[in-house]
């Protein structure tokens, strides 16, 4: 019979694990949200299928790229001196739930979670980000994140599959990117709109030469934002096209009421917090 | 060296910081069973059947019971109206219908889930104006036959739980001959006292007695409720008090310990613990009620107030418990603050199909503040004259009276204390340095410091140190693990460490009214002072035999008693204790207390009457907040309070009670809110009742005012409520100053802040 809870110490055991039980398994990377869903759905006869003691996952790393392991924690992340030109994505993870949770939540938890409202997703979106998968029976292979997201807490992940880790691309040159998350209190909160924003200037910094926006909570899944991003490329930054932006973006979301906040305040704050958003890159793109 | 003013540590801290600290939910035994409810799932509805033969055949399940199994009694705090389990009728969602005790905490759930309930859902009055209006059903039809717990019945009819009005012709004439006319609707939503632990009981059925352990603020409250609603009397149940995870007035009628008592009486005596979980906590906490104020005030050309109208209805949700009172905190707090002329009072407390409403520090003067604050800020609005200037004119002073007749003898306080705010935070300066996006608030009030009873008996132990034993409870403030101890200590000049405090224990220690109103301290400390003077009496009869000298030679010093001018005739309290139990008997001594009333008109109202305020305090608070113009939140970026607390005995305690309330005042200004829709509440964990984190809050400035109390102990009154009464008020007033805007409908929420901001900019 199988444990309720089994814990490996290598990729190799996970993927064995895997390959022979993976419809039944849970995989628990930190636990953030599995153990209060766990908890609030009353499954107490889920499996788990504990990765975090597999070594090698847990590095950030450069080479010629930027790897990011899918076990590296929130707080990872903030810290990390290699992820200095990803600023969205350390914010993000600088505002996932509190400290304790930071310390114990995984990016790739987070990833594979796929809340409408997970923080890390609209950085990681913005910055390109891949996801690899690897199996016993496939080998691995490479998913742009945009992809892997499937719907509201449903992903490409196939339940032999584990992620690894994630990579992103290179940041822009003259560029600058942020992330903004509009919530009652400033930590343990889950985001009423989350907006991740990278913007870089052309050479005489004043037209904006690229520019990628992402939301989280104003629909299932966490989306790159095209629409916009055609409109103001190769754009100078005005108040009439951020109010034309604002105008679109109404038309890309889906906002919902739930006890966080109304449909009404979302719709309301998710064109003003993308304005600012873009303003500040600008901003610190053209210094 | 004197104790007063020293921050010496509190008693239960190690405990508390270890874990040592044994609390209700840690009581454990062998034969313990555990306890749960089966709760109405509907806000409104008729029970027609239930079914328990399951539930009683699950494996683990000792007992099933429901209202057939319970006497048929009603019991209530100040109206017997509620049955310990509903019978036919349910009238809130999580009313209690049945129990169960079984081996394990799972078992008693498994075994709740099988009873099977056959239950026709009614049409709720989910809302007052439902309630209110004409032909609404009523929440409790046989109204008429529940019976006040003491005295006569006061006013109340229909869905209207209790009533008061006080009026005067002349407030018509001051309308009629206002120049001008400034009126204000205000609405403010429940807050859950949220504390740490969740309530949680044990009961143990024995020789005839219950026995009940429960983290609780006021012991003697179950002990009479309990009886009332187990039809025994009072002294026929036991209540022993535990370490309490926070109670914030959530903890101050029973909730849990009657289930436990009857479910172990029907399990052949074995302890039966209940646990809430918290979604169980929230939507049966006796929250701080919703209510609506209407106020309006005439005022003449030069905006001297003529008259105020005051109409407010209060929710009490389907059960009164104490709220019975509260009209009358808002009649005595009408006059409290500013001298407004002629006024009426109309006060109503109104059932609806909720979750029944309660204590919550502050109770309901936190929204009366605020809303009284918003309408003076409006008012100087509209006649062009600073707000803080207006109050100025407007504050009452010494001599001045409420509307009951009684005289506010200190009440110049209140203008001293704007003087002491002047210093901390000059007014024009901070108006003339205000940055974009910020604003300011001033407000002003009064508070009451309980006048309930309380009672000490100090013990001389032969080792030299003092047991106190006494029903006072320690709800997390520090009254006792500070301020009782500090007090008895300062008495006897003893360390800290010599003073023995019992926890509670109703078979033991006489009555007390609980950790509420502030009161503790006052008095409590008080009848710790009446007992130490007469023990010290004793000891000094005993001590002068021993030293061969006159009574009123000798002094009490550091512990030891001695011939004045003698230093080394002194003698410990431990050979004076020694000394007396083997000659005289054992010294022991008792002191009780109550505030004595104050002279008042009886005819100034009509109603439930809370006959009088006692040993006010007087406070000013000032705020500075930050509106994000992206996203409407609002952060208090310094807050200051100016609080008269008649003596300082710890003064790490009276910060921590400050720095609390205000963050307690910034949550229900901002933050927290228990929202119904249809008859239930949205907010159903702490996931989603969002309450304040320490990032959130302002370090808080806080400036005393001493200004001893003759009665209190070493001139001590209240200090634990106070600072909550004017955060709401505070925060409303800066963030209205902030937007120019006027917020009147608490909390505040981003939502709020920000289609405000967009109104603003559409007008531009």
């Amino acid at each position: 019979m199988l444990e309720r809870f089994i814990s490996v110490s290598s990729e190799e055991e996970a993927l064995a694990q895997l390959n022979a039980h993976g419809e039944e398994l849970q995989i628990l990377a930190g636990g953030t949200d599995l153990m209060v869903q766990l908890q609030q759905s009353g499954q107490r006869t889920r499996r788990l299928l504990h990765i975090e003691k597999i070594p090698g996952l847990q590095k950030i790393s450069y080479n010629g790229e930027t790897g990011i392991g899918a076990l590296c924690t929130h707080r990872q992340i903030v810290e990390s001196t290699l992820l200095a030109h990803y600023r969205s994505l350390r914010q993000a993870a600088a505002q996932v739930g509190g400290w304790q949770t930071q310390m114990v939540g995984t990016l790739g938890g987070n990833i594979c979670n796929a809340s409408p409202a997970a923080d890390t997703l609209p950085p990681l979106l913005v910055h390109d980000a891949r996801i690899t998968l690897v199996s016993q029976a496939r080998g691995s292979r490479v998913v742009d994140l945009e992809k892997f997201l499937l719907g509201r807490r449903h992903t490409d992940r196939h339940h032999d599959e584990l992620v690894s880790g994630i990579t992103l691309s290179q940041p822009p040159e003259r560029g600058s990117d942020i992330y903004i998350k509009v919530g009652r209190r400033s930590a343990t909160e889950v985001a009423i709109v989350g907006l991740a924003a990278c913007v870089a200037l052309d050479e005489h910094r004043r037209l904006i030469e690229d520019v990628r926006l992402a939301v989280c909570s104003v629909g299932p899944v966490p989306k790159r934002l095209y629409e916009i991003e055609n409109l103001i490329k190769g754009q100078e930054i005005s108040d009439s096209l951020l109010d034309e932006a604002g105008e679109m973006l109404l038309e890309l979301i889906e906002p919902i009421d739930d006890v966080r906040a109304s449909k009404k305040y979302r719709a309301m704050v998710a064109p003003r917090v993308l304005r600012e958003a873009i303003t500040c890159c600008a901003q610190n793109a053209s210094g | 060296m004197s104790l007063l003013g020293e921050n010496l540590v509190r008693t239960d801290a190690v405990g508390k910081l270890t874990g040592e600290a044994r609390y209700t939910v840690d009581y454990d035994g062998k034969d313990l069973l555990h306890g749960s409810l089966l709760r109405s799932p509907v806000p409104a509805g008729l029970i027609k059947a239930i079914d328990t033969t399951v539930a009683e055949s699950l494996p683990g399940v000792r007992c099933v019971i429901t209202a057939k199994d319970a006497p048929d009694a009603r019991a209530g705090w100040v109206l017997r109206e509620q049955a310990l389990f509903a019978r036919k009728q349910v009238r809130f969602e999580g009313e209690v219908i049945a129990a169960v005790a079984a081996d394990t905490p799972e078992q008693a759930r498994e075994a709740v889930a099988a009873i099977i309930l056959d239950l026709a859902e009614t049409q709720a009055v989910g809302d007052m104006e439902t309630a209110l209006a004409e032909n609404a059903p009523l929440v409790h039809p046989e109204w008429k036959s529940y019976q006040p717990v003491s005295g006569e019945d006061y006013p109340r009819h229909g869905n209207i739980a209790s009533e008061l009005m006080a009026d005067d012709d002349a407030v018509d004439v001051a309308f009629e001959n206002a120049d001008l006319i400034v009126e204000d609707e205000f609405t403010s939503n429940r807050q859950y006292q949220a504390y740490i632990e969740p309530k949680s009981a044990v009961g143990i059925y024995r020789d005839g007695r219950y026995t009940i352990h429960t983290g609780h603020q006021y012991p003697f409250n179950v002990r009479d409720r309990v009886a009332q609603y187990l039809d025994v009397r009072p002294s026929q149940v036991r209540v022993i008090g535990h370490s309490i995870g926070g109670g914030f007035g959530g903890k101050l009628d029973t909730g849990l310990e009657p289930y436990a008592a009857i479910l172990s009486k029907f399990s052949g005596g074995r302890p039966v613990k209940i646990v809430n979980n918290r979604t169980e906590d929230i939507l049966t906490c006796p929250s701080r009620e919703n209510a609506v104020i209407k106020m309006r005030s005439a005022l003449d050309k030069q905006g001297n107030l003529l008259g105020r109208e005051l109409i407010c209805h209060m929710d009490n949700g389907a059960y009164s418990g104490e709220m019975a009172f509260m009209p009358s905190v808002i009649f005595h707090l009408a006059g409290s603050v500013y001298k407004v002329g002629n006024i009426r009072v109309i006060a109503r407390l109104v059932y609806t199909n909720t979750a029944p409403t309660g204590a919550m520090r502050g109770v309901s003067g936190v929204y009366f503040c605020a809303f009284q604050e918003r309408h003076m800020d409006h008012i100087a609005d509209e006649l062009g004259v600073d707000r803080r200037e207006y109050r100025l004119r407007n504050l009452v002073g010494n001599g001045d009276t409420l509307l009951s007749g009684q005289v506010l003898d200190d009440a110049d306080l209140l203008r001293k204390g704007f003087e002491k705010m002047e210093e901390a935070a000059p007014w024009s300066q901070l108006n003339d340095n205000k940055k974009p996006w910020h604003g300011i608030g001033i407000c002003a009030g009064t508070w009451i410091t309980n006048s309930m009873p309380g009672s000490v008996q100090l013990i001389l132990n032969e080792d030299g140190t003092v047991t106190v034993v006494t029903a006072a409870t320690d709800n997390g403030s520090g009254a006792v693990s500070m301020g009782i101890t500090q007090i008895v200590a300062e008495h006897f000049g003893l360390p800290a460490d010599d003073i023995v405090v019992t926890m509670p224990d109703t078979d033991v220690a006489a009555y007390d009214g609980g950790s509420q109103g502030s009161r503790t301290t006052h008095i409590v400390g008080r009848a710790a002072g009446i007992a130490a003077d007469e023990l010290k009496g004793m000891i000094f009869d005993v001590a002068s035999g021993m030293l061969e000298a006159g009574r009123d030679d000798l002094e009490l010093v550091n512990g030891q008693v001695g011939v004045v001018g003698y230093p080394d005739s002194r003698i410990s309290l431990g050979d004076i204790a020694m000394t007396a139990t083997w000659t005289r008997g054992p010294l022991s001594a008792s002191g009780s207390y109550t505030t004595a009333p104050v002279p008042y008109n009886p005819g100034c109202a009509s109603g439930m009457l809370f006959p009088f305020f006692p040993t006010p305090t007087y406070h000013v608070h000032l705020a500075e907040v930050e509106v994000n113009p992206v996203t409407g939140n609002v952060r208090v970026v310094r807050y200051i309070v100016v609080q008269e607390v008649g003596r300082v005995i710890n003064p790490a305690g009276v910060r921590g009670q400050i720095q609390g309330a205000v963050a307690q005042g910034i949550g229900h200004a901002l933050y927290e809110s228990l929202r119904i829709r249809d008859s239930r509440y949205l907010e159903r964990s702490l996931e989603a009742y969002r309450l304040p984190l320490a990032v959130d809050m302002p370090e808080v400035e806080i400036i005393t005012m001493e200004h001893p109390h003759a009665l209190g102990p070493f001139g001590a009154k209240g200090v634990g409520e106070p600072a909550i009464i004017l955060a709401p008020a505070t925060v409303a007033c800066a963030v209205s100053d902030a937007i120019g805007r006027p917020f009147n409908s608490i909390p505040i929420t981003p939502e709020d802040v920000l289609e405000a901001i967009v109104g603003k900019e559409k007008q531009l």
